[in-house]
């Protein structure tokens, strides 16, 4: 038995439209590996999507892949991730469902006492049986699995596939800290395959009677941070059991870290500059992050459309950067401007919640709201669809 | 329309005429005699209230013993009359010739429903009657109400609730003292039941009976506000005990091995050069800048590999505890943000040797300190305190176990209030913790003990004079408590009750966004 396993290929999700291409080039990628190794079944443990109902341009390169695995003969099994799932099921998942592209596994019945009761969907080729539980925002999947009815699913024989998407309390990484998990004793135990996603890393790990829980990490960078720690997507073929991570470097990244302490902007200039100089940045998403304190000037002094000018000139595909923690002792709110937006809007939600003793789930909430917003009406569509396209995204992330 | 208080107190005070229970007739203060009136049984521990014309007097029965009209020479004749001859014989009016005389001290004087410090004595011969829940209506319910159990006059129980100000008492550390059997597990219980939803405070609870989970997973909240970690197989929800091993700093060790000088410089030396993978380097064996003597080193190995449950096989580290070295990143951290959000955190330590609790117990404490204190005022007015409740609490904070250094814990004894981190200490043997510690201790619960020196021990650190109540004590029934605190006004008896605690009705959950198929 030979299958694939991705997560989290967050399909639309960067702003810039560089990225966005680079990420849906990984994906390619991905389905042409699978393709190639000739995997018996592929899985999709959340966030195919970014959105419930992602853009024209997103959907259309999905199903176009999507189909042509269908043609190979290859089933695709999937669960809802915490962006792309619907509590009201106007999931575009559902769409793709219905036009036969793929099979939701995480599917059961309620019993009487108010438990879920998860079927297996059955490979038909191989045999193994799949099943799954949904994620949902702000990991309020983790009530679902109280009410998880366990026994069945464990003493079912035969090879075992549970889908999930959630963070995992033993297993989460040390810079993920702040993020909500689960106890891992709330998934039912003796499966020989645990799909994970929503963390993005990549990871394999046996804990107790919970053998095989793999995380196989985005299919391409979900953020700044992400693109320094990860440099390249990744996905997972497990081959008669081997667990193999399949890097997809659909472009080399280039990760630049400058210490501005007790420096001026020039010198900061010229440490980017030979930084940039040193390495080859044909191609490359190039990540520069300074972090520091200035002794004089401004974080603002630093010529960044020249360097970013001189990263273009080596041939680089993309370049960004991060100022978050790049500071002056006069002029601390230049530094804000300075910022990343998204990164800017990330802290400042945070400072009021803080103020104003919201819970996470609400800065999320608000997160997305803003990143549905700022959406732009897709080549072709028309202003009515664009509109209703709107709505229902609002409609879905305000429940 | 209200009645005229001076003719309800008229009618209180008639009604209470006949609860008089005996008169006051001498003593001194702190020891005040009272003939107790025939076929009115005073009880040890018992409540009495004297009224006076500005207040009440609230006294306390310490001792209780024989007096009698008749010389000693005529008890013993007419003793042995009623042996020998006629049992029927009675000499001079059964009721006046002998009775019972009981020690009283005074707890508290009430006047205009407070309480304060009793400074006067009662006139003599003033009357002294039974209490009831109206004398004590000054006891009301903090601001942050911890409930320790209802107020008890002797054997009988007053439907009058004891709380205690939790904030306050739990930063300043709990003792509980008792013998094994007098209810220290079932005010455990109670305690974290009371807590479990209150955001005043956070309980950590290193338990090695493994005992406390399970009885708290009836508790309404218990799914949000109780975490609870354990090595092995886990319940639905509770976690696997898993710490990384680049969690682990040298100073985590003090407390739970007594190491030489030089390990000590070696185990500093390997944190210095390796920082998160330096236990790793030491199994490893990793060169260091500085020399150190071979056999240092082996025993430095040797003992974090046995205490951390850890092994090499063909280069490959190996777990067999809860230390590991892929899993666990965070479990620190997770278990003192969980206490940051006022929650309950239970960790199983009942598989643990004595010394692997105290690690665990030490990684958390220090986290937790050392977050607090980097907190400003105004922070930590809105942040729970957070308490480290110790079973057996002698084996971190014993006399023979701080002569070998100081550890987290007595730091936190010692300090911990400033930074709303106190200790809730639970021992059968409290004089095996010095006296120093003992007195850092504001509140202290005092469950029945047989051991003399125990006893003493509570005696000599208690909040409150606690000098005469040396029998009391040692007669305390199984959960009756006498509970002396910097703030509670008087040391209060206390009934510990087996709280019922039923299992929540909990709503329907709804499963939104799952396929529901057709039955099967």
């Amino acid at each position: 038995m030979k299958f694939a396993h991705l997560s989290d290929c967050h399909i639309g999700g960067w702003r810039e439209p560089k990225l966005r291409d680079a990420n849906t080039k990984s994906f390619r990628m991905a389905i042409e590996k699978c393709l190639n190794e000739k995997v018996d079944f592929i899985l999709i443990s959340g966030d195919l999507f970014n959105t419930a109902v992602p853009g024209i341009d997103s959907l259309r390169m999905a199903v176009e892949q999507l189909k042509k695995v269908k043609d190979t003969g290859i089933p695709v099994y999937y669960i809802a991730g915490s962006h792309d799932f619907s509590p009201s099921g106007k999931t575009m998942l559902d769409v793709l469902e219905h036009a036969g592209l793929a099979v939701n596994v995480a599917r059961g019945e309620e019993t009487y006492d108010n438990k879920i009761k998860l079927h297996f969907t059955v490979d038909k080729k191989t045999g193994a049986k799949i099943t799954g539980m949904l994620g949902k925002k702000g990991s309020l999947e983790t009530s679902y699995y109280y009410q998880l009815a366990k026994e069945h699913l464990e003493s079912e024989p035969g090879f075992k596939i549970f889908m999930f998407h959630s963070a995992l309390a033993e297993l989460k990484p040390k810079e993920l800290e702040e993020m909500d998990a689960m106890a891992l004793s709330l998934m039912p135990a003796g499966f020989d395959y645990y799909a994970g996603g929503h963390v993005h890393v990549v990871d394999k790990q046996t804990i107790g009677r919970y053998k095989n829980i793999v995380y196989p990490g985005p299919i391409f960078p979900n953020n700044f941070s992400e693109v320094e720690k990860l440099k390249h997507g990744s996905f997972v073929i497990v081959d008669n059991g081997n667990v193999q991570h399949i890097p997809l470097p659909v472009h080399p990244a280039v990760c630049i870290s400058i210490d501005a302490e007790q420096k001026t902007p020039t010198e900061v200039e010229s440490l980017v500059k030979q930084q940039l100089l040193k390495n080859d940045l044909t191609n490359a998403i190039v990540a520069i992050r300074v972090h520091g304190c200035l002794r004089q000037g401004r974080p603002a002094d630093v010529r960044w459309n020249d360097l970013f000018h001189d990263a273009y000139a080596k041939k680089a595909y993309f370049v960004m950067k991060n100022s978050n923690a790049f500071t002056s002792k006069e002029m601390e709110v230049i530094m804000v401007k300075e910022a990343n937006v998204e990164e800017v809007e990330i802290s400042l939600l945070q400072q009021h919640a803080g103020q104003f003793k919201l819970s996470a789930n609400d800065v999320e909430l608000a997160k997305r709201l803003m990143q549905s917003l700022s959406a732009e009406k897709a080549d072709g569509e028309r202003n009515v669809d664009f509109e209703s396209r709107l709505h229902s995204e609002l409609d879905n992330l305000l429940g | 329309m209200l009645g005229n208080p001076a003719t309800k107190l008229n009618g209180f005070r008639a009604r209470i005429s006949d609860m008089t229970k005996g008169l006051i007739i001498g003593g001194e203060f702190g020891n005040i005699l009272v003939r107790q009136k025939t076929a009115q049984a005073l009880e040890l521990g018992e409540l009495m209230i004297a009224d006076t014309t500005n207040g009440q007097m609230l006294l306390q029965v310490f001792d209780l013993l024989y007096g009698s009209q008749l010389t000693q020479q005529h008890l013993e004749l007419i003793s042995g009359l009623k042996l020998e001859e006629d049992e029927k014989l009675e000499l001079m009016d059964a009721k006046l010739r002998t009775y019972v005389l009981a020690r009283l001290k005074n707890l508290a004087f009430i006047s205009q429903n407070a309480a304060a410090s009793a400074k006067t004595l009662p006139t003599f011969f003033t009357k002294v009657r039974e209490i009831v829940a109206a004398d004590v209506s000054f006891i009301t319910t903090p601001l942050h109400p911890l409930f320790l159990g209802r107020l008890r006059s002797g054997s009988k129980v007053l439907e009058v609730p004891v709380s205690i100000d939790g904030r306050k008492a739990l930063s300043h550390h709990i003792l509980i003292a008792g013998t094994t059997g007098r209810g220290k597990s079932v005010l455990m219980t109670n305690l974290l039941w009371d807590l479990l939803n209150k955001d005043f405070a956070a309980m950590l609870v290193l338990d090695p009976h493994d005992e406390y989970y399970e009885r708290l997973q009836k508790h309404p909240d218990a799914r949000e506000q109780a975490v609870y970690y354990t090595p092995h197989n886990p319940p639905p929800g509770g976690r696997t005990l898993k710490i990384h091993i680049g969690q682990l700093t040298p100073r985590h060790f003090d407390g739970a091995v007594s190491w030489s000088d030089a390990q000590k410089q070696a185990l500093h030396a390997y944190y210095n050069s390796y920082k998160d993978s330096w236990i790793e380097a030491v199994i490893r064996e990793h060169n260091l800048k500085q020399q150190f003597h071979e056999g240092t080193l082996a025993v430095v190995k040797r003992t974090l590999m046995q205490l951390l449950g850890l092994d090499v096989e063909e280069e490959n580290v190996l777990c067999r505890g809860i230390f590991d070295i892929n899993a666990g990143q965070t479990t620190i951290p997770d278990i003192v943000n969980s206490l940051e959000q006022g929650k309950t955190v239970i960790i199983d330590t009942s598989s643990f040797h004595g010394n692997v609790e105290v690690l665990v117990g030490s990684m958390i404490a220090h986290m937790v300190l050392e977050r607090h204190k980097t907190y400003s005022l105004q922070e930590m007015r809105s942040k729970p305190v957070v308490s480290i409740v110790l079973e057996e609490a002698p084996r971190v904070l014993g006399k023979d176990v701080l002569e070998r250094g100081p550890n987290v814990f007595s730091t936190i004894a010692r300090e911990g209030r400033k930074f709303n981190v106190g200790l809730l200490a639970i021992t059968q043997l409290p004089s095996l913790i010095p006296r120093e510690v003992l007195a850092n201790i504001n509140t202290k619960i005092i469950l029945g003990i047989e051991l003399k020196p125990e006893r003493q021990a509570i005696i000599e650190s208690a909040a409150q004079d606690l000098s005469s109540d040396e029998r009391m004590i040692a007669s305390l029934d199984k959960g009756e408590a006498i509970v002396t605190s910097n703030f509670l006004s008087f040391a209060m008896p206390i009934k510990i009750m087996h709280e019922e605690h039923k299992a929540a009705v909990k709503p329907r959950q709804s499963f939104d966004g799952l396929r529901m198929d057709v039955t099967e």
